[in-house]
């Protein structure tokens, strides 16, 4: 029995020390210097109490990028989600060229943020790109998303619809598959109403998908960082378009103040623990639908 | 059903109307990389190039280390989902199979390192990589993103499913853990191997903060930052034709690989969804 103890040790080993070393050991040490004001410079760390976490809630950065992250969240959540909803019952019914439209919706998660950042960049432009042509043919001045301060953020928010809708309504159709075909029948031969069959079958029977999809895509949006990075740089007058992430990684490796920053981090791994506590009990319970479904 | 109703027609344009709609960003990148560069800012703009110019493609990898991007991008992907499948399925199967007083405490922080951002870690991080001399190394790259607890979260669930017989037939024939491992459990997950080593390929591939934090050097970067890069420098700037061109060509052999495994992703998908690791 000795021996398999040890076989066990070495089996979770390499995976453990990693962790030891690139989670557990970080973790502890960002709350360390969320308690300094250390800028990576000076040879002595000096420890500042909870200074930082006073300047968090007074500072007005702040608050506006977690404003932001917010808003960004939401709007994607909401808007993508919504539209993929809809778009999923129409990838349920059964027609031909479906697994190509399957196909296309897609292809927007799996592109790279940074490449599709930029082609958006096009898009969006007033005097070039297919917006342009739009405004030509209409005989209007074009919308500056990107060097306005109101504006910019949509346009992130934009770009952050387009790679979740796709995703989105492949993961409801996905759900929607699910469902037992013989119940629509049965509810068609009684009579019922398309908005009827929605409302009393379809939504309850994928409420738990919705709600798990939901707390992903919220946390996942939380953590953008890409578009803004590669779109704005929280600009045109910062942090007008700026995400939560976004400030964590200028305050660190722009203004090097390291201390700050990981008060900031710490703030944010809190946020996203909440959530993702709430994720993981919602998935659980969606897991066990599955065949290939065990239990811990 | 041969004919068409008044439903599947609706269905036709909304559907139709989307794919346009998700697709649009994808035809401009390439009609973009197929301009002359007369073409670009011209007003209103063309929807279809009027002289293609195949160069561009050629020309990109001359513009900005290119060639050493791609490489550095193949490089640490493979790397890294290598590494991180073999050292999740070691883990999993130690869990899932190999007895061990109180071992649940152990799977428990494991778990938890699903809940900490990655986002948290950036400073302590990159202090870490500092002391160790490992930032603008390949090692910076790879072995940190290695260790995720997703991998054996999904491996350990499934290892649960396999039948009973399988494993207790190798123990009779005198096999070991490590051989059991190998020869019996590995094969039998081939699946599941499969779509995570996909979604390991698309984390890594695409990922953008962690290489922008561990390389300063240009020759160390990876293709998101260097298409960022490459942006900012006086040839990606204005010449948008090559961006778009360095664009595509960075995004393709995902969009491939996608379209080899399309079935099979898509088959997995609600099983695998189940944290955020997307």
């Amino acid at each position: 029995m000795r021996r398999e103890h040890l076989i066990f040790l070495a089996f979770i080993a390499p995976n453990f020390f990693l962790f030891a070393v690139f989670t557990y050991y970080p973790i502890l040490y960002s709350i360390a210097l969320s308690f300094s004001g250390w800028n990576f410079l000076d040879p002595q760390i000096r420890f500042v109490g909870i200074e930082n976490y006073l300047r968090l809630v007074q500072d007005g950065d702040f608050w506006r990028v977690l404003g932001n992250t917010l808003l960004y969240a939401v709007s994607v959540v909401l808007i993508a989600q919504g539209l993929a909803f809809l778009l999923a019952l129409f990838l349920n019914r059964r027609m031909p060229a479906q697994p190509f439209f399957r196909t296309v919706a897609f292809t927007p998660h799996l592109t790279m943020t940074a490449a599709a950042a930029l082609v958006w960049v096009l898009l969006l432009d007033p005097m070039q790109g297919p917006l342009s042509a739009l405004y030509h043919a209409i005989g209007v001045e074009g919308i500056r998303f990107l060097t306005s301060s109101a504006l910019a953020l949509w346009a992130v928010i934009i770009v952050g619809i387009w790679k979740e809708v796709g995703f989105a309504s492949i993961f409801f159709w996905a759900g929607l598959q699910g469902i037992d075909r013989d119940i629509y029948d049965a509810a068609r031969v009684d009579g019922a109403s398309p908005f009827a069959i929605l409302r009393q079958i379809t939504l309850p029977l994928m409420t738990p998908v919705i709600f798990f999809l939901m707390v992903s895509g919220f946390i996942q949006a939380m953590k953008t960082f890409d578009i803004v990075a590669v779109m704005t740089e929280g600009g045109p007058v910062y942090p007008a378009s700026a995400t939560y992430v976004y400030h964590l990684y200028k305050l660190a490796f722009r203004d090097f103040q390291a201390g700050y920053a990981s008060a900031l981090a710490v703030v944010f791994f809190v946020l996203i623990f909440g959530v993702t506590l709430l994720q993981i009990k919602l998935s659980q319970r969606w897991l066990y639908r599955g065949e290939n479904s065990a239990q811990i | 059903m041969p004919r068409f109703n008044r439903e599947d027609i609706l269905s036709y344009i909304v559907l139709v109307t989307a794919t346009l709609l998700i697709g649009l960003p994808f035809y401009w990148m390439l009609i973009t990389a197929l301009k002359p560069i007369q073409e670009i800012a011209l007003y209103p703009p063309r929807w279809l190039p009027g002289e293609i110019r195949w160069q561009n493609f050629s020309e990109v990898w001359q513009a900005v280390p290119f060639g050493r991007f791609y490489l550095n991008s193949l490089f640490t992907t493979f790397s890294t989902c290598f590494l991180q499948l073999v050292f999740a399925g070691l883990m999993a199967y130690g869990f899932a199979f190999i007895p061990f007083p109180h071992k649940q405490v152990l799977f428990f922080l494991v778990l938890a390192t699903m809940m900490i951002p990655e986002e948290m870690k950036i400073v302590p991080n990159y202090l870490l990589l500092e002391r160790l001399g490992w930032v603008n190394t390949y090692w910076s790259l790879i072995i940190p993103p290695a260790a995720q607890g997703f991998p054996v979260f999904v491996l350990y669930m499934w290892f649960r499913t396999l039948p009973r017989d399988l494993l207790d037939a190798a123990k009779v024939d005198g096999a070991g853990h490590w051989r059991t491992f190998w020869l019996v459990v590995v094969p039998a997950s081939r699946p599941m191997v499969i779509v995570l080593t996909l979604f390991a390929f698309v984390n890594r591939w695409n990922d953008y903060l962690w290489t922008l934090i561990v390389t300063n050097k240009t020759v160390m970067r990876t293709l998101p930052v260097g298409l960022a890069y490459f942006k900012g420098t006086q040839e990606g700037g204005d010449h948008w034709n090559l961006l778009m061109a360095a664009a595509l060509l960075a995004i393709l052999p995902l969009i491939i690989l996608f379209l080899l495994l399309q079935r099979r992703i898509v088959e997995e998908l609600p099983a695998l969804h189940i944290t955020s690791n997307r």
